[in-house]
């Protein structure tokens, strides 16, 4: 507010409206010379770089949430969530695979697991003793040793227990790692994220593999695609349609939790302000893992499209990272703390990696800017930062992350 | 430091007398996980099938000492150092010529013998007296996959995709345009860094280029998700490959976009002829019995075995395991009969005189109703 008063006697110049326009506008005419002018591209090509930013974007997004909720909720930059991802990603491949996992290694993750079923439920029964709870407990080991050494399941299911397990694992990373330095100095947290991010790296590599990865489920959805349309052909598949809209419901979903149910008045509530919304009875560790639970599932959903996006997994100790860290940008870009700030920030960023790329392509001894692909993201980060720290639609920040 | 020193100082007071003493000891360097380890896997059991039909040297058992390098150019250095504190007689490995070029620096200063099994960028082997590789060269695989662009494919625009930070992809993209270039044609070169999974933005590049072929000189790991993204993208010019696509991984990783990928590698019984084929093709049944289930045989394991075969002959040529003899033998040797052809270091830097690459082509699914196959095309010899 205080910003306000004091630009209310000057005329605030509509930076809004400038950037909101003007950059479009300077992205058609150069479509334009690009296409009429030089000749080197057509229009096609352009559509073709619009459906593959929204694909990518959409992923960025899914990532982006998991960052933004935990933010919102505990002020912690979980620099786990990239490896979230990654183990999203594997526990589906290795669902819808069938291949082998060895059994001591899914009896560990079982355990590990069953161990995090039966906390959940007893946030709500009130006591790791509880009948329900140990039952839910044992239930969930029997079937997740089951279903990771022997089943094969197909894509929807492997995508759904994906899910499923990961946001448990996403409870498990907090009650272990987090929930133990709620009172502790935000750097000691920040450390912690990061050590559990190189302890899910490198269990990845022991556990998962240490290759490239093929990730071809039995679906029709990564069936090629061309359509001509103004002259020219789009190369494209199917996930054209099914990365963003299952996005799009994933986004809603969520939005609707948040904004519809009594645990998500809840999370907001405890974003707010965690220790009053304490004193007015809510159950703020339950709150943090449901938080934690509905991050990781978005990471493991993102994982798995991302897998299906690209054909394949990197090998497990790099494949979280760079995805990690400009979804993270994403978030930040997009306004830390704020849900549609993270879709904006994620869709945005696909735009930007995409578009970059196809307006400044390599013309004569140009070589455009292919190589520099990588930076748009953190170039676009640093110019938020310095113009507008909260980010896009974010709140005003009291506190340096 | 001071390691290396007393290393040197036993060495020269012991003499090579010590050495003979004990078993024959022939360090193993080779990428057995991260990037590269099916390429590593196959060649050390190439080197473990050679050991077992020959295990004796100067009469006494040959003993294998295995590092893994993970892939890495520390990895590979740390090997290397391993090594000489070892004081093995010389080392096999590494495949690749990022790691090759790393570890022949500390061998080279410590006057170890060392035979990379697969490296072929040129570089290795003029690091010094001490390197010796079992491939044939860069330049000459560039040059034939370019010919054969150009006079077999009649392809006049070639895209050459290049890994950026490796020391063999960027040497055989640049050989290969160079002599496409001097046949007449055209090339733009595409460059990406390892663990790339997105590669729309140097497809993009490609598209206003119109090419008539696609030269590959990256790894596996990339190439099975650059491939299937060049199909989607309409990309249905042939694609050649080198000897990095000479692993299962390729084929099992991208699928259907493989099929009728045309590499060149190392070449087998099928390219070889007379004594060579009949020696390879025993190999190969060798092999079968040692290793029934094994996920490759291919050129990676004919080099690892002959790596070893030469390694073995050099001691017993010196007739003893004095470095210098065994360097001195190694540096003389002559038509050695080895599984992948005649081996000939004498008047080389380091390369075998005469290697013989075959053009391979990739079937996916397999012709017998497997996943995949690998048939051979046909054999050049680096004579010719």
């Amino acid at each position: 507010m205080a910003a306000i008063t004091t630009t209310a006697g000057r005329r605030a110049i509509p930076w809004g409206w400038i950037f909101g326009l003007g950059i479009p506008a300077l992205v058609l005419a150069r479509i334009y010379y690009l296409v009429n002018v030089v000749e080197v591209r057509d229009y096609a090509f352009f559509i073709g770089a619009m459906v593959q930013s929204l694909q990518l974007g959409s992923l960025y997004a899914l990532i982006a949430l998991g960052y933004t909720m935990v933010y919102g909720i505990i002020r912690l930059i979980n620099f786990a969530h990239g490896e979230v991802f990654m183990v999203g990603a594997f526990i589906s491949y290795f669902l819808f695979s069938g291949a082998p996992f060895a059994l001591p290694w899914a009896l560990l993750w079982s355990a590990v697991l069953a161990w995090g079923v039966a906390f959940i439920l007893n946030l709500w029964r009130g006591s790791m003793t509880h009948p329900t709870v140990i039952a839910g407990g044992l239930v969930a080991f029997a079937a997740l040793t089951f279903l990771l050494s022997t089943f094969q399941v197909n894509w929807v299911a492997a995508l759904l227990l994906s899910m499923l397990f990961t946001g448990v694992l996403g409870v498990v990373i907090d009650r272990v790692a987090y929930r133990p330095l709620r009172g502790a100095p935000r750097i000691s947290l920040l450390i912690t994220a990061i050590a559990v991010s190189f302890l899910l790296q490198n269990t990845g590599l022991i556990v998962f593999t240490r290759n490239q990865t093929p990730f071809r489920p039995e679906t029709d959805w990564t069936a090629f695609l061309q359509f001509d349309v103004l002259g020219g052909t789009v190369y494209t598949s199917r996930l054209m349609f099914l990365i963003p809209i299952l996005t799009a419901v994933l986004v809603t979903a969520l939005t609707l939790f948040v904004t519809r149910t009594r645990l998500g008045k809840a999370m907001r509530a405890s974003a707010q302000d965690a220790e009053t919304a304490q004193m007015m009875g809510i159950n703020v560790n339950r709150v943090i893992a449901t938080t934690f639970l509905l991050g990781s599932m978005l990471a493991a959903a993102g994982g798995f499209l991302w897998g299906l996006n690209f054909g394949s997994l990197n090998q497990p100790a790099v494949m979280g990272i760079l995805p990690g860290i400009k979804a993270f940008a994403a978030a930040v870009i997009g306004g830390i703390g704020s849900l549609p700030g993270a879709v904006i920030g994620g869709l945005l960023l696909g735009f930007l990696e995409n578009f970059m790329t196809a307006l400044f392509p390599r013309q004569g001894d140009f070589p455009g800017l292919t190589e520099f692909k990588d930076t748009f993201a953190f170039a676009l980060l640093i110019v938020v930062l310095l113009v507008r720290p909260s980010g896009i639609v974010g709140e005003d920040l009291s506190e340096k992350v | 430091m001071a390691k290396k020193l007393f290393a040197l100082l036993a060495a020269v007071l012991l003499g090579g007398t010590a050495f003979a003493q004990g078993p024959v000891t022939i360090g193993v360097n080779l990428e057995l996980s991260g990037r590269f380890a099916t390429i590593g896997n196959a060649t050390l059991q190439g080197i473990e099938v050679a050991r077992e039909q020959m295990s004796d040297a100067l009469g006494q058992e040959v003993e294998l000492s295995i590092c893994d390098n993970q892939t890495t150019p520390e990895g590979s250095i740390n090997c290397a150092a391993r090594f000489v504190d070892e004081g093995v007689i010389g080392v096999l490995g590494p495949i690749s010529s990022t790691m090759a070029i790393a570890a022949a620096n500390p061998l080279e200063e410590a006057g170890v013998i060392m035979i990379s099994t697969s490296s072929t960028n040129p570089a290795t082997t003029q690091i010094g007296e001490h390197i010796f590789r079992m491939a044939y060269t860069d330049d000459f695989q560039g040059k034939v996959a370019a010919r054969y662009a150009a006079d077999d494919l009649e392809a006049e625009r070639a895209v050459v995709f290049r890994q950026q930070d490796d020391d063999y992809s960027f040497g055989l993209a640049g050989f290969f345009a160079e002599e496409f270039e001097s046949l007449g044609g055209e090339t733009i070169t595409l460059d990406f860094v390892s663990n790339t999974v997105d590669f729309s933005a140097q497809i993009n590049d490609a598209r206003g280029f119109d090419a008539d072929v696609i030269y590959y000189s990256g790894f596996c790991a990339e190439g099975a998700s650059l491939m299937p993204q060049l199909r989607q993208q309409g990309f249905n010019q042939q694609i050649l490959g080198a000897d990095a696509s000479d692993d299962s991984q390729c084929p099992v990783g991208g699928g259907e976009a493989f099929d009728g990928y045309i590499l060149t590698g190392f070449g087998g019984a099928d390219v070889l002829s007379g004594d060579a084929a009949a020696r390879a093709e025993d190999f190969a049944a060798f092999f079968d019995v040692v290793y029934p289930d094994a996920a490759d045989f291919n050129g990676f394991t004919l080099a690892g075995a002959d790596s070893y075969n030469v390694m073995v002959q050099a001691v017993n040529n010196a007739g003893s395991a004095d470095p210098d003899a065994v360097l001195d033998a190694l540096q003389n040797l002559e038509g050695y009969p080895g599984v992948s052809g005649d081996i000939t270091y004498a008047g080389t830097d380091g390369t075998p005189a005469d290697r013989t690459i075959a053009f391979f082509q990739y079937s996916v699914p397999g012709a017998d109703g497997s996943e995949w196959t690998k048939s051979s095309l046909f054999g050049i010899g680096t004579g010719q």
